[in-house]
């Protein structure tokens, strides 16, 4: 087996090479390239375009919430509610009512019920209305 | 203020950035063309990463505290992506970096960018036969003759540890030249 010492032969050299004038031209090229990788100004403001599209996205459902939980609210009010409403909230008297009736609802309202005559005694004595009903 | 702290205020001054830029191109371009080129071995290669190292040093300047001198930060980032181009590249191929590596020393035969004969392929292959930090510790100091301390600073390791990886390198090399 014969001998080899790395240090006490020649140096041996890598043997790489390189395209001529490769250097003049990488450096050219490389100061082209740069001014296009510098401006930050561009990536920072692309940020914060996203966080304030973000930030709009968000403020908008909010927004929406209440409106949609009112317009669930509507969807819930039932015939009751509006009749008490109606009978206890506002100020339409029967006059009013009467006024917003057509013939044909009264014809619809006017439909034969068996009563006693003691029935109807009563019911005159304790209505008061009822004179002024009569009187229309 | 020291040179080194004059040189980097200029290179953060955008009015002397540029001038100041092309200055360390034109003193780093060739010590690190070789210091990637050893690691990536093939030139089309090298000529990437070495225009990664340049972008990535002209965009994180500003990061640069000093603790470092200017010469061993440049130099460890080009290290660092010199190596991640390797495992990224051994990746995509779905192969060890260890058998890229001698697939490209197989190819430096008909590489127009290498002159070198069989000597210079046995030994690329010894090389090649290491550790990674030990390769690295060979390369830097017997192609690139970087002194000890200068690989230190680089590295982070002490220069006691240095000469010990160099001694066993060169030791390994000749072994396997033998052999072969």
């Amino acid at each position: 087996m014969k001998e080899f010492k790395l240090e006490n032969k020649p140096k041996i050299e890598s043997g790489f090479k390189t395209p001529e004038h490769y250097f003049e031209n990488f450096s050219e090229k490389l100061m082209q390239n740069l001014p296009a990788n510098e401006p930050k100004i561009i990536s920072i403001f692309q940020r914060r375009k996203k966080s304030l599209m973000i930030a709009a996205a968000i403020l908008i459902m909010a927004l929406m919430v209440p409106i949609l939980y009112n317009t669930t609210a509507n969807k819930e009010l039932d015939e009751a509610t509006l009749e008490n409403y109606l009978s206890y909230q506002t100020n339409m008297t029967q006059f009013d009512l009467i006024n917003v009736l057509e013939s044909e609802d009264i014809d619809n309202i006017n439909t034969t019920i068996a009563l006693e005559d003691k029935t109807i005694e009563d019911m005159m004595a304790t209505n008061p209305d009822l004179e002024l009903l009569l009187n229309e | 203020m020291s040179e080194e702290e004059e040189f980097i205020q200029q290179l953060l001054n955008p009015k002397t950035q540029n001038e100041a830029f092309q200055k360390l191109l034109l003193a780093y371009q060739k010590p690190l063309y070789n210091h990637i080129r050893n690691i990536v071995l093939n030139h089309d290669d090298t000529d990437d990463v070495l225009q990664n190292t340049f972008i990535k040093v002209f965009q994180h300047l500003k990061k640069f505290k000093g603790e470092s001198k200017l010469f061993s930060w440049i130099y460890r980032i080009a290290t660092n992506e010199a190596l991640s181009f390797l495992s990224q590249k051994a990746k995509k191929n779905g192969i060890s970096s260890e058998s890229l590596q001698n697939k490209t020393i197989d190819n430096l035969k008909s590489d127009p960018y290498f002159d070198g004969d069989d000597v210079q392929i046995k030994l690329h292959k010894a090389i090649a036969a290491l550790p990674e930090k030990q390769q690295l510790v060979f390369k830097m100091k017997y192609f690139e003759e970087l002194k000890y301390e200068e690989i230190s600073e680089i590295l982070g390791t002490s220069v006691g540890a240095l000469k010990a990886s160099y001694h066993h390198a060169v030791k390994k090399i000749e072994v396997f030249i033998i052999a072969d």
